[in-house]
């Protein structure tokens, strides 16, 4: 006798209607995904916030405030990874699949300027800044972020290798790892502007 | 199948008078509910008592009505409305009512307006500042309190003056001194996690939050007002509760507050005796120490038969002098002890961990404690023992000695050598 | 209408062809991405669960007998028992035990084939095992004994390894929770076939959505705190450390962000299981179903603004106001819920089930723990009582009279649908009576010992309070009994019990128009729901009704014990 579970996933998920399914499955779970995991984000950006109360002002007393420079640079390349990697998904979607290799390999060393920028603001906190929440909540905030960042970084990759070799046909319904990998992306760009207004403009 | 199909819920008779009944019996039984309201709390004993224990009348009609409503339908539905045995049919199709709706919307709304502005007159009234606040003699006194694991610790900052000109400190230990009619307002500290100062008769509790010791800590304040309990005898006593979990002996760490009749008597039996005893130390150390280990927290960790103590966090001190010797080689009684309680990790007694804070004239509140204090305490301790270890015929010679080797200080033994004193004995911030 | 014959027939016609057994018991040992077999890992899961958690509480009730400590080697050792006995009852025992009943019963009750991501339902409850051996094994190192709550710095700079370990596990279990409500969130917005529209669902669904949307969106918060704990403990950061410009409210602020919506996860799925029991077993349609479902999402909503009424003691005094008021609020739309039932309870055909003796033991017991909540928000009678035993009396009247209550009702009445047997009903009302009572009079007088001026988290009291502690005490025993009589009967139903067939309660709603239990697919093809979950009473629904007795009862029993 086939097992129960072999049983089940026979009967579960053959049809096309499935396939609709899935995908549609796959977009709404993103979503949520997105909207509740930006909660730690937001929990973090409570943190920083709450703790300036501890001081007189901000940055306390001693600490130079960071420069806006470099993290700006490594903001705009995010930016545009992000949009690259989007017309890399749009391109696969018309069957580009060259446009899509291309503009992912772009993404992903701009994602990696990115990361290297702000690897690098996380090893130059002074030692004053150390002292005090305002770097120790700065090294929290980048590090939390560089950690998703290289998690999806690693996952795109992924992806690309998959599409250089042509697993993806374009159709949304099995392109999923592109799509959804896309989105992620997304998401780092997104909680990284809530950090970066957070660490470098609001005083 | 027999089928209701009116769109009414049938309501029998009897389920009217029921219901007349019912709230006959729930108008009764909530005032019935209400007169146990005093015997469930304890005494009011401050002015903010009285407002609070209003509020949780006002609280106990409305929570009695709503709860009695509940019961009183659940129980009126659980008799009428059962299937009969042989009734496999079902009840009224009956979807609901708007208007319905809208009332118990409405009411309970209406009621939680109702009951927000009221707690929140109670709460205006009882957290305003008051004027001529702690008022001792006329003017007003600061008192601080700090909180310990596992012990809390009152200060009063007078405006007497001891003989070098520094303005005296009254150590009570954990006891708050007070009298019916004066504004008390506390400065809360804490010297390790948070602690929450809960007197029960006055109905106020604060958390004391860890601050940056650097900048002071981070004071929270409580205030009251003790006014008069009809029947009770003055002064009068009354705990002092911890209310936030602060590790092992969390349940242990009380205090009392004395309330006194009036402020005369306040004066005569606390505050008098103790500017006088201050100012004239005992000149015997062990009499001394016995007053000086009282103000330190030292009986929220161990045991002590002849004071009381009882707390098991750290070994007892029954007969410590007769073990003080032995502990660590090559160091009398009187430097174990005095290391004990200076250094406390220097030596760890086994089966205990390093949980005794550190005391010595560098900490601040409740743990500074000066050579001097240090001499009374060992002189005391070398006391408790059947044959002591220490050189208790000598101990005005021992003690200092120990002292020096072990931590470099010169004590100052002239000072509670008589009633007029040059060094007068002033507790933990007198330095 | 009339359209219910035809999806019913398909349905008859596959259990033609295949004989549906129950699964195998080592089934449910294994990997399995079925949402049947998945509801069953958590709900035994976290039954045992709630076994150790209660003995612990028995521990706690022992050592409360006399007001000196003396079963309990320190105080430390018991702070570690409660801190135990909280943690294991609300992240292992409930929160667990409402993802049961969600996974077994939603994507029945929607017509859906299984949850939308059933590899992710499966991950998410095999994290709970790891999860739960980091907490308990932080038992044995040095325990936590912080409390649930875990208050720096007492968390942090006072205590031992266990406490890492607490937060580790603890961290797992709330990822573990935000996957379980992603999946159910999708399940209930996606899966439906195309007659089950929103305002067609069962009231269950509803209230599992809710709670899922607050699981999303508060648990991560929950993630945040516990990250900055464990940097404050093993990276040596000082969030909560104030000598390094740290905020031990910091902590508090973000705790309660996450804990008091959490209540609420722990109690809406009870709220929507009392929706589903009253109704089908007072035989009449839920009174208002509109309202019912928006109050959850009323409540759910609400939840988010109120966290600070945990720091009524700690937090500045000029905040303290707004948060008393948006508390009391929360009565309204639970208040709507409560009078709801009543009407749904009033003029019905009371069947004294054991599944609705339960149900009507939540609504008596938890409007209690509702009354003491408001009293709570009550600012100035808050600070009299907060931490005392009257906040303990609380939470046990909302967590355990509303909750476990609600669990009990839940239990008895779809384990029917789960095992195909019926429970024993006699044993179920004996069980009611010793819990019902046990529980009153176990929680009952402390609110007057928490009023009287006994703080909570002591394993040393004033003997004053005494008399009132053995009360407690026995009470607890009896209610500790009490849980050996329901494991009994599920042990022995399970073996023993009559054959359900497929809708044993004459019921509605979609999970009783399939076989007990249902086959791995649940229903043929897209089954076509009543137009009216809780349509009692009318001639279309006793056709309907009499349509699935017809289709299912052909069948010969569907259980083959293996
Ligand atoms: C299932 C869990 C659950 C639920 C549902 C609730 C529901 C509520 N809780 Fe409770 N609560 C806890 C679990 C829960 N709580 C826990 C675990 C703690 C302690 C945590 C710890 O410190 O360890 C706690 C602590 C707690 C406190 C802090 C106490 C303190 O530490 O000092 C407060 C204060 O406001 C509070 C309030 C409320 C309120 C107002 C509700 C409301 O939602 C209740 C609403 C319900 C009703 C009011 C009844 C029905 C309504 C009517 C019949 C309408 C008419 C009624 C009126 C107009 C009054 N709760
Ligand atoms: C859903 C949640 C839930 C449930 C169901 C319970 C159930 C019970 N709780 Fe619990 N409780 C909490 C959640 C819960 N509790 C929380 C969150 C805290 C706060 C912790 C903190 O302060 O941090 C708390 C704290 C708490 C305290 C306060 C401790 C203190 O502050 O000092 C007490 C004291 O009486 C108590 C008692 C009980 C009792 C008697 C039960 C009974 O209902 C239990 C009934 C018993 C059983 C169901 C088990 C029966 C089984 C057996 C008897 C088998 C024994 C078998 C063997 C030994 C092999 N609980
Ligand atoms: C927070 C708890 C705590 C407080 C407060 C405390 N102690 Fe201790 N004490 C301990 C513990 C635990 C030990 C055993 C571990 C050690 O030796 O460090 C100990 C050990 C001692 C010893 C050595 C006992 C022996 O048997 O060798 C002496 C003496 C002592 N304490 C005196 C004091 C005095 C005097 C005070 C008050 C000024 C005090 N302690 C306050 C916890 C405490
Ligand atoms: Cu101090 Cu509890
Ligand atoms: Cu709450």
């Amino acid at each position: 006798m086939t097992s129960y579970v072999d049983r089940q996933e026979k009967a579960k998920f053959g049809s096309d209607r499935d396939a609709e399914m899935r995908l549609k499955n796959n977009r709404l779970g993103m979503t949520i995904f997105q909207a509740s995991w930006i909660m730690v984000f937001l929990a973090l950006i409570v943190v920083n916030w709450q703790l300036r109360f501890s001081y007189a002002q901000w940055p306390p007393a001693g600490v130079a405030p960071f420069d806006p420079l470099l993290p700006s640079a490594a903001t705009l390349a995010l930016l545009l990874s992000a949009v690259l990697a989007r017309r890399g998904w749009q391109g696969l979607r018309l069957g580009n699949s060259a446009l899509f290799l291309m503009s992912w390999r772009l993404a992903m060393a701009l994602g990696l300027v990115f990361m290297a920028i702000i690897a690098l603001e996380f090893a130059a906190v002074s030692e004053a800044a150390l002292a005090t929440q305002y770097g120790i909540t700065m090294r929290l905030m980048t590090g939390f972020h560089l950690a998703h960042a290289l998690a999806i970084l690693a996952v795109m990759l992924r992806v690309y290798r998959n599409g250089a070799r042509g697993s993806y046909s374009g159709d949304p319904r099995d392109s999923w790892p592109v799509e959804g990998t896309v989105k992620l992306w997304y998401f780092v760009t997104v909680a990284w502007l809530l950090f970066y207004a957070v660490l470098y403009w609001i005083r | 199948m027999e089928r209701n199909r009116s769109n009414i819920p049938s309501i029998s008779p009897a389920a009217v008078v029921v219901a007349a009944v019912f709230l006959l019996v729930s108008v009764i039984g909530v005032n019935w509910f209400t007169t146990f309201v005093p015997r469930v709390l304890p005494p009011q004993a401050s002015a903010e008592s009285r407002s609070v224990d209003e509020l949780f009348y006002i609280l106990m009609i409305i929570g009695g009505v709503v709860f009695f409503l509940i019961q009183g339908m659940l129980l009126i539905s659980v008799i009428f409305f059962r299937a009969r045995d042989d009734d496999r049919g079902d009840g009224p199709t009956y979807h609901g009512n708007p208007l319905l709706e809208l009332v118990w919307t409405i009411i309970p709304a209406l009621v939680v307006v109702y009951l927000a502005v009221i707690s929140f007159n109670v709460w205006n009234q009882n957290s305003e500042p008051k004027a001529a606040v702690n008022m001792i003699n006329g003017e007003e006194t600061v008192i601080r309190v700090t909180g310990a694991r596992y012990a809390w610790t009152h200060n009063y900052e007078t405006s007497r003056l001891n003989p070098e000109g520094e303005p005296i400190v009254i150590n009570s230990g954990d006891k708050l001194h007070t009298y019916i009619g004066q504004n008390v307002e506390l400065v809360l500290r804490t010297q390790d996690v948070i602690h929450s100062y809960w007197v029960p008769a006055m109905r106020v509790k604060q958390d004391l939050l860890p601050g940056d010791p650097a900048t002071g800590g981070r004071p929270t304040e409580i205030r009251f007002t003790p006014v008069r309990v009809d029947g009770a005898a003055y002064p009068a006593e009354y705990p002092i509760v911890c209310a936030e979990l602060c590790g092992d002996g969390h349940g242990r760490m009380r205090g009392t507050v004395i309330v006194y009749e009036d402020e005369a008597q306040f004066l005569a039996q606390f505050y008098e005796p103790a500017i006088h005893a201050i100012l004239n130390p005992p000149a015997d150390p062990v009499l001394r120490g016995e007053i000086v280990i009282q103000e330190y927290i030292c009986n929220s960790c161990h045991t002590l038969d002849s004071l009381g103590w009882s707390s098991r966090t750290g070994p007892s001190m029954n007969g410590i002098a007769d073990r003080a010797g032995e502990r660590v080689a090559g160091q009398s009684a009187e430097e174990y002890i005095a290391t004990s309680v200076w250094n406390a990790t220097a030596f760890v007694v086994p089966g205990y961990t390093e949980q005794m804070a550190s005391f010595g004239p560098e900490q601040t509140d409740a743990n500074k404690m000066s050579a001097e204090q240090l001499y009374a305490i060992v002189a005391y301790l070398c006391t408790q023992g059947e044959q002591s270890d220490c050189d208790n015929e000598n101990s005005t010679v021992a003690i200092p000695a120990a002292i020096k080797t072990a931590f470099g200080l010169e004590v100052d033994i002239t000072f509670g050598q008589g009633d007029d004193a040059g060094e007068s004995e002033s507790a933990p911030s007198g330095e | 209408m009339t359209t219910i014959a035809v999806p019913l027939g398909a349905q008859a016609e596959q259990h033609e062809a295949e004989v549906v057994r129950r699964p195998a018991l080592s089934e449910y040992l294994r990997w399995s991405v079925d949402h049947k077999i998945i509801g069953v890992q958590y709900g035994v899961a976290a039954f045992l669960f709630f076994i150790v958690g209660g003995a612990m509480a028995m521990g706690i009730r022992l050592e409360l007998w006399t007001p000196e400590l003396d079963l309990m080697a320190s105080g430390a050792a018991y702070n570690s028992l409660f801190t135990m006995h909280g943690t294991i009852m609300i992240f292992l025992f409930i929160i667990p035990m409402w993802a049961a009943f969600g996974n077994f019963v939603v994507p029945l009750q929607l017509g859906a084939k299984d949850m939308a991501f059933p590899w992710l339902n499966a991950f998410a409850f095999w994290l709970i095992p790891p999860a739960a051996i980091v907490v308990l094994l932080g038992y044995f190192v040095t325990p936590a004994e912080a409390g649930w709550t875990s208050y720096p710095p007492l968390s942090t700079l006072f205590s031992g390894d266990g406490q890492t370990l607490w937060a580790l596990g603890a961290h797992l279990l709330g990822i573990s929770s935000i996957m379980g409500s992603i999946n159910f969130i999708v399940t209930i917005l996606n899966m439906r076939p195309p007659q089950m529209t929103i305002w067609r669902m069962p009231l269950l669904c509803w209230a599992v959505l809710a709670t899922s949307i607050i699981a999303v969106m508060a648990t991560p918060f929950l993630a945040g705190a516990l990250t900055l704990l464990l940097l404050d403990r093993v990276a040596g950061t000082t969030f909560f450390n104030a000598a390094g410009g740290g905020d031990v409210l910091l902590w508090q602020n973000i705790f309660w962000f996450y804990s008091h919506p959490a209540v609420y996860i722990m109690v809406l799925p009870g709220m929507g299981v009392l929706s589903e029991v009253l109704s089908i077993h007072c035989r009449k349609p839920v009174f208002g179903y509109r309202m019912v479902g928006l109050s959850s999402m009323g409540i759910a909503f609400v939840g988010f603004t109120v966290w600070a009424h945990h720091m009524f003691t700690s937090l500045q005094p000029e905040l303290r106001i707004p948060f008393m008021i948006t508390t009391m609020i929360i009565a309204v739309p639970t208040g709507i819920k409560m009078f709801s039932w009543l009407g749904t309870v009033w003029g019905g055909k009371m069947r004294f089930t054991s599944a609705l003796l339960f149900g009507l033991g939540f609504m008596s017991m938890f409007v209690i723990g509702g009354i003491t909540g408001v009293m709570l928000a009550a600012l100035p009678f808050d600070i009299h009582v907060h931490d005392t035993y009257f906040v303990v009396s609380h939470f046990h009247f909302v967590l355990f009279g509303g909750s476990v209550f609600a669990i009990y009702a839940a239990l008895y009445h779809w384990f029917p649908k789960v095992t195909g047997r019926m429970m024993n009903e006699r044993l179920g009302r004996i069980h009611f009576a010793f819990t019902y009572f046990g529980f009153l009079f176990t929680f009952f007088p402390m609110h007057i010992v928490g009023m009287l001026g006994m703080p909570r988290r002591v394993a040393v009291y004033d003997p004053n309070f005494t008399d009132w502690n053995q009360v407690i005490s026995f009470s607890a025993f009896v209610l500790g009994f009490s849980t050996f009589i329901v494991v009994y009967n599920v042990i022995h139903s399970y073996f023993r019990g009559p054959v359900a067939g497929a809708n044993p309660w004459r019921a509605l709603t979609l999970e009783w128009a399939t076989t007990s239990p249902p086959p791995v697919t649940n229903f043929a093809e897209d089954p076509i729901p009543f137009e009216d979950p809780y349509g009692y009473g009318t001639e279309a629904s006793a056709a309907y009704l009499d349509a699935v007795d017809a289709a299912f009862d052909a069948e010969p029993p569907a259980t083959d014990n293996s």
